[in-house]
Parts: C-alpha cells; structure tokens; sequence
C-alpha cells in the first residue's frame, strides 16, 4: 500500500512539473518527483541509490535549473497543436500498453536467495573500466559546460542586431 | 603492477600533449621547447624498450570482466615499431621547430602530434584486439586532424575527411574481426588466437582474414582506397613524413605481419594479398611517374612501397616485409622531411617551378640524394638490401611468377620516377625562385642528419633485428636463406654474423644482379628519354590513365556523390521540429514492440 | 514486497516514462523539455532498482542507476547550458527557433 501512495504522488508531481506554467514552479515539482523515487528506491532495498538520488536528483539538479532559469528568464510556453497532442497521447499509451502487457506476466516478486554482493565489489572491481570512463564523462562534461557559456565574439554581434531580444 | 614502465611510450607523448596543449597559443616558444622535450623522452623510452626486444614483458591492468583487461606486451615486432614511432616522431617534432616557425595553433599542431606518438606505440604494443582496435581508430583521428590542420583551407579539409571515411572503412573490418573472434573465444588476446586459431570456424578464419585484409588496405593506402594517402598531403609536411610514410600507414603492414600465422592456411588469402600488393606497388609507380606535386609523388612512392610490404607478407616473408618497413620508415621520412626543407625554402610544391637546387641547398641536396637512392634501390643502401629480400621471397616458396615478374618490373619504375624526380628538383636549369630559396635551418639539420645516417647503416641490423623476431614470435616461421648459418660459425657472434652471412647470400642470388639491371635500365630509361620518344609515345594512354589515377578518383566521386544526392532527397524527412523528430521514435518504439509482439506469439 | 508491490512500481515507472515523453513532446520551452527528460530518467532509475530487486542483484541495480543518475546529470547540465546559449542567440527558448540546421 506504501508503495501505491508514494508512486501516485510521484505520478502527480511529475504530471505537476510538466504542466506548470511557470518555470519555476516546474522545477520544484521536479524536485519533489525526485524526492519521491527517492523514497521509493529505499523502500524497494537501494539506500545508497536513495541518497544518491535524493542529493543529486533532487539537490544539485535543482540549483541548476534554478540558476538557467534565472539566466534565461521565464517565458510563457505557447501550446502544441492539438494534432500533435492527440497523436502522441494515442501513440504514447499503445506503447506503454504493449510494455506493460509483455513486462507484466513474470513473477515480480524478489528472489528467496538474493545475491548479496556488495555495491562496492561491483563497482570498483566488476565495472572498473566504466567507473574510470564515468569520472572522465564528467570532467569532459564540465569542460563543455564551460565551452558553451564562454561568449563568443560572433555573438557579441547578434546581441548588436537584435538588443530587444535580450533579458 | 609489474612492468608499469611498459606505459611510458604511450603515456610520455600524451602527457606531452596535455602539456603543450595547456601552455596555451601565446607562448610558441615553450611550445616549441615542450614538444621537443617530450617527444625526445619518449623517443628514449622508445630505445629503451630494445633490450626486451627478444623477451616478453608484459603488463595487465585489470578493467573488469566485460571490457577487456588492459594488455601490453614486448616482442620484436612491437617493441621495433615503438621505436620507430617514437624517434622518427621525435624528429619530426625536432624538424617542426624551423617547419612551423610563426605558425597559428601550434598548440593543436604538436598536441595531435604527440597524442599520436603514443597512440601508435599503443597500437603496436598491445596484445589485445579490442585495445589495438581502439588505438587504431584513435590514430586515425589524429590523422585525420593533422591533415585538415590548415582549416581554413577547404583542399585541407576536404583531404582530411576523405582519410578518415576511408581509413574507417577499413576499422570496420577491424572491429568485425575482433567481435568474431571474441564471439567465438570469449577473449581479446592476439597470442592465445595465432597459437591456436582453428578455434575459430574455417569459414570465420576466412571472413576475419578477408576483414583484415580491408582494414589493411585501408590504413596502408593500398589498392583500392589508395586514392586518400595523395589528398592527405596537405598536412603539414613533418606529418606526411611522421604519420603518412613512417607510422600509420605501416600499421596495415603490421597488422598482416601479426596475424599472419593465424590467416597463412586460409585459402586463396595469400593470393588475394599478393595482388592487393601487386597492383598498388605497380598502379602507384605508374602515377608517380607522372605527377608533378612534389609531396604527391613522394606520396605515390609510399603507396608503391607500402605495396611490396603487403606483397612481401603474401609471399611468406614476413621477416622481409617487417626489414623493409624499417628501411622505408628511415629513407621515406629522410625523403619528406627533406621535400619538407625545399617546400619551406621556396614556398612551393610543384616540381615545374623548381630546378637547380642543388647551388642554393646543398646540404639538403647530400641528404636528399642518400634517401632517393635508397628508393631507387642502390647498393650499400638499406632500400637495396630490404627490397631484396622482398624479391627473393616472391620468387621462393611457389609463389606465382608473374605476380613476381610485375614486382621487379615496379622495381625499375621506381628507379625511373626518383631518378625523374630528383632531376626535377635539383638539377638541370635554375627558375626565377632560385636566389630566394634558403638552405634547410638548424633544427631542420639536426632532424636530417640521424635519418641520413640511418639510411646508410640500418641495414646492418638485419642480423640482430632477425634474431629478436625469431626469438620473440613464437607462431612465426621466419625464413632465410641457409649460407648464413656458416657463416655465423665463422664470424663467432651470430647476430653481426648474420648481416654478413644473409648480405653475402644476398649478393649471390642471380635474382639481385637481374633486378639491379632493372634499376639501372629503369635510371637510364628516364636520362635517354628524348631517344625513347617513340617508344614512350606509345604509352601515351597509360601516362593518361595514370594522371586519372586509373579512375579510382572518378568511383570515389561517383560515390559520394550518390551518398549526397540521398541525403539531398532525404531531407524532405526531416522538418526540424523536436516534436515530430520524437514522435517518429515513439512510432519506432511501437513497431518494434509489436514485432517483438508477433514474434513472441508465433 | 508481494506481486501487487511489483506491479505498482512497474506501473510507476511506465508512468514516470511516459509522462517525460509527453512532455518533451508538447513543450515548446527548452527547459520544459530537459524537465521531460529529467522525469523519464526518474522512471528509468526506478525501473533499474526495480529490476535490481526482483533478479536478487540489488548491488548490480544500484550500480547501474548510479552510472544513469552521473550520465543523466551530465547531460541535464551540458542541455541547461545550451538552452542558455539558445536564448543569448536567438532570444528564445522555443525549439522551432533552431531549424538552422535545415539549410
């Protein structure tokens, strides 16, 4: 029953982030979202997972949309046309229903005999190699972030053309 | 971690790279002084690798079970390409110092450089497939950055994407290779498959063979993708000495050389290389005889040369294939980087607008001779003695005659267009760039020299360099001729006694004094032209066909332009809404699921 | 955790991934859009503790999310970037405004 609680407000909050108006707002509903999974993933056995998550997902991901809002400033968000929101309703559910249909039949319940290795093991000696890979992902992502929001000069130009169209 | 050192030629050069890179485009000076020092380090610990040449070393970073684990290991065969990479690279760092004096972007010159240094001497020195896979596609894009350096100029540009679709093509049957034999073995290791490689199905030894093969022709240029090594030549020149005469392009030759043990039985594969050698030896000759860029003759030239690597490793010498590559490795970039002190003192490629330079560049003049008739395949020279044992190898073990009879006749074409060349350049009447052009600078000198002297001696080290293959390649069966073992018991040191005893062997062969003649008919062909006219004449056709580059340029073209006029038609599909581009993946996700549906019910 | 628990979660996740679909969609908002993508990955870290879970493997489960959480992070940073560039460029935020690209 705990489980269907959390899940419906994690469903509620995310359906809220993404139909806020206000950027803002949007982004702390996805906090919230976070949060719940979060306390879900406890729930199902995965404490380090949940702490890593509540932290990043909903901590650090946060202050960083919260930050490209502000350098970008709200802007109100004109709707789709409704063809494509029928379309990709209808085409979005017959996915899902099918994922469901197949996914659903085996046993979801956990094992007697769980494997009990530990997540350390795991990640430091079965997945070496990716551990590495993932800490030069994040370097090289930093790197980029740096990149992308030094101004260039060609810019400098457009900002000339077209001042209103800046904050 | 045992043997840890076993990574400095691979880390010293990238660490060099991050170093350059780092101090940044505003000081050319320690630049130039950092690569310098860098790519010398790594040159040293190039030589240093030497003494493990006829023992294994080996070293393994464990990286977990489902890539596989990090492998390095010392054979004859690796630890002479390292050094090769590392001390030709080197001089060629050395050579850009007066090369690109007041260049912009140094800082991406040199880093690609040096990332390209120990790129290579991972690819050679790694025992493990999907390792020598990344290494080569890692070369590659140096390659590929290096040629489009001048980035504003779109030749440059267009040079260096053709290199690197085409050398892709050949990663591909690289990476197919690797998977079949993982597939198959569940592991990576080169050594474990060449001891045993009917765990692989015949049928599958024969597909990887033929993949191999691809991925060789690829990145050796040879026929039919030779046509990217003469667009590449708009590097800057110390690359087309560095990457695309001395290392990358012998990594083909190395691959061959590697596996050839595991692919020797597969049938029809020896034939299919030797010809593959064969027509690019015989086809490139023919081209480098009639053009009239400096740097694309010389480009022609490694591609002929590259060809009697490839057709020596077909024939069954092995041995012959790997000697040549170090000979050619010396005198080609003893070649360019001499090309490379002309272009730089008269602001010119083309041959016409030269002559006479002998007057006004003497030292490069000395230099460029020596390498000119190592290509040409003079005595004493090392060409000539490597070349040799080349023939001897295709005459020997039943090969096909003909195959061979083409390759000597190539021989004499590459006296002819050196000879041509070298007349070009050097002699005959001086034009209006003469008094202008400066000899070649300090640096350029002290890069020179060591290749010059390389070009006279290297062959001496047949006998060592043959004992440390023998000893270090267990799966290889090196042959040479018999007369050497005497000789061994008479000289007492075998490995010294060994150049003396295989030279002497050499010189006994009636097939050296037959293909000398060729050379020599092949030189005076080219000085009594005007008295063949008629003859030549007749032959009007091929030096047509030749310029067209036998219309290998004219499929390239006519593919990319079909891969252009789809694309074109193509673009009707794409909108450049977000929303309709994840809609048709959403429409994708769908029908895969209602496959796997259907496939799941039936 | 029974069947029904299972079934729940499951029914989460598919939830949480089509709700992010949806979104990036219909948005005409860059940021709503990495919102989307941010609210699909939460379905997938659920989907891999889930999997985790019911195979017995919660170590191997953790582990991948934890790699899904460092890439999505990633890559919601270096898109929070661009978006930020979009809108110095072109003065909005609406993906229409990028069809530079064709032609």
């Amino acid at each position: 029953m705990v489980y269907a609680l959390i899940g419906v407000g994690a469903l509620g909050c995310a359906i809220a982030a993404v139909t806020t108006k206000r950027l803002l707002n949007s982004a702390i509903w996805l906090a919230l979202t976070s949060a719940l999974v979060a306390l879900e993933m406890y729930l199902l056995g995965g404490p380090f997972i949940a702490v890593i998550e509540l932290s990043v997902g909903a901590g650090l991901v946060t202050v960083l949309f919260v930050f490209a809002i502000n350098l970008t400033g709200e802007e109100s968000t004109p709707n789709a046309h409704p063809v494509l929101k029928g379309l990709a309703l209808v085409c979005l559910l017959a996915c899902l229903a099918l994922v469901a249909y197949w996914v659903l039949p085996p046993t979801l319940v956990s094992p007697s005999n769980p494997d009990t290795q530990p997540l350390a093991t795991i990640f430091w000696e079965g997945r070496r190699l990716d551990t590495w890979l993932q800490a030069l992902l994040i370097f090289t992502g930093a790197l980029t972030v740096l990149g992308l929001l030094r101004s260039t000069p060609q810019e400098t130009d457009q900002k000339e053309e077209n001042p209103d169209g800046l904050p | 971690m045992v043997n840890g050192w076993l990574l400095l030629p691979i880390g010293v050069p990238w660490l060099g790279c991050l170093a350059v890179w780092l101090v940044g485009d505003r000081k050319p000076r320690l630049q130039h002084t950092l690569a310098v020092i860098f790519s010398v380090l790594a040159g040293a610990t190039g030589l240093a690798l030497i003494p493990w040449s006829s023992q294994r070393a080996t070293l393994l970073l464990p990286l977990g079970g489902v890539f596989d684990d990090f492998r390095l290991a010392t054979d004859g065969l690796s630890v002479f390409l390292t050094v090769v990479a590392t001390v030709i690279g080197s001089l060629a760092v050395i050579f850009s110092v007066d090369y690109m004096h007041g260049e912009h972007s140094l800082g991406r010159y040199y880093a690609f450089v040096l990332f390209f240094i120990g790129s290579m001497s991972g690819l050679v020195l790694t025992t493990s497939l999907l390792w020598m896979f990344v290494f080569w596609e890692l070369t590659a894009l140096c390659s590929y950055a290096l040629i489009a350096f001048h980035n504003d100029d779109p030749k440059a540009v267009r040079g260096g994407v053709k290199a690197l679709i085409m050398t892709q093509l050949g990663g591909l049957g690289l990476l197919f290779g690797a998977l079949w034999l993982y597939a198959y073995t569940g592991s990576y290791d080169i050594n474990q498959f060449l001891g045993n490689p009917n765990v692989v199905p015949p049928a599958v030894l024969s597909w990887m063979a033929f993949g191999f093969l691809i991925a060789a022709a690829a990145k050796s240029a040879q026929f039919p993708f030779q046509t990217w090594l003469p667009d590449a030549m708009e590097a800057p020149t110390p690359v087309s000495a560095l990457i695309h005469a001395a290392t990358m392009v012998n990594a083909g030759v190395y691959l061959l050389a590697r596996f050839y043990p595991a692919f020797e039985a597969v049938p029809g594969w020896r034939l299919a290389v030797m010809i593959v050698g064969m027509l690019s030896a015989l086809l490139a000759a023919l081209m480098a005889l009639v053009a009239f860029d400096l740097k694309r003759v010389l480009a022609y030239s490694t591609v002929s040369q590259l060809g009697f690597m490839v057709y020596a490793v077909g024939a069954g010498g092995v041995f012959a294939s790997q000697f040549h590559l170090m000979s050619h490795s010396v005198f080609k970039a003893l070649l360019f980087l001499g090309a490379g002190a002309v272009i730089h003192g008269l602001g010119t490629r083309d041959m016409r607008q030269m002559g006479g330079l002998r007057q006004s560049m003497p030292f490069t003049h000395a230099v460029f001779m020596l390498g000119a008739l190592a290509l040409a395949g003079i005595p004493i020279l090392n060409g000539f003695w490597s070349k040799e044992l080349i023939l001897e190898a295709g005459l020997g073990h039943g090969n096909p005659a003909w195959i061979a009879w083409l390759m000597i006749l190539s021989t004499g074409l590459t006296a002819a267009y050196t000879v041509r060349m070298v007349s070009l350049v050097f002699y005959g009447n001086g034009s209006k760039h003469h008094h202008e052009a400066h000899d070649a600078g300090m640096a350029m000198r002290t890069a020179l020299l060591p290749l010059a002297a390389g070009t006279l001696s290297t062959w001496l080290l047949l006998g060592p360099f043959y004992t440390a293959l023998k000893s270090s390649l267990p799966y290889h069966t090196l042959e040479l001729g018999t007369v050497w073992e005497e000789v061994v018991k008479v000289a007492g040191s075998p490995e010294w006694g060994m150049t003396l005893g295989v030279g002497m062997e050499i010189l006994r062969e009636p097939s050296t004094y037959l293909v000398l003649c060729v050379v020599i008919v092949g030189l005076v062909a080219w000085l009594g032209r005007s008295r063949l006219a008629s003859l030549i004449a007749t032959f009007k056709g091929v030096e047509k066909a030749a310029q067209a580059s036998f219309g290998f340029e004219a499929i390239n073209e006519a593919v990319v332009q079909a891969v252009q006029k789809t694309g074109e038609a193509l673009r009707v599909t794409q909108t450049g809404y977000l929303a309709w581009n994840v809609f048709a993946i959403l429409l994708g996700w769908l029908v895969v699921l209602i496959l796997t549906m259907l496939g799941r019910a039936s | 955790m029974d069947y029904l628990d299972g079934v729940i979660v499951l029914l989460v996740v598919l939830g949480l991934v089509g709700i992010g679909i949806y979104a990036i969609m219909v948005s005409r908002n860059l940021i709503k859009i990495i919102i989307g993508m941010q609210v699909m990955v939460k379905g997938v870290l659920l989907a891999f503790v889930l999997a985790g879970r019911v195979s017995g493997n919660m170590g191997l489960g953790q582990s991948l999310a934890l790699t899904v959480i460092v890439v999505d992070t990633i890559v919601a940073v270096v898109a929070l970037a661009l978006a930020v560039r979009v809108r110095r460029r072109f003065g909005t935020l609406d993906p229409r405004a990028l069809t530079t690209l064709r032609r």
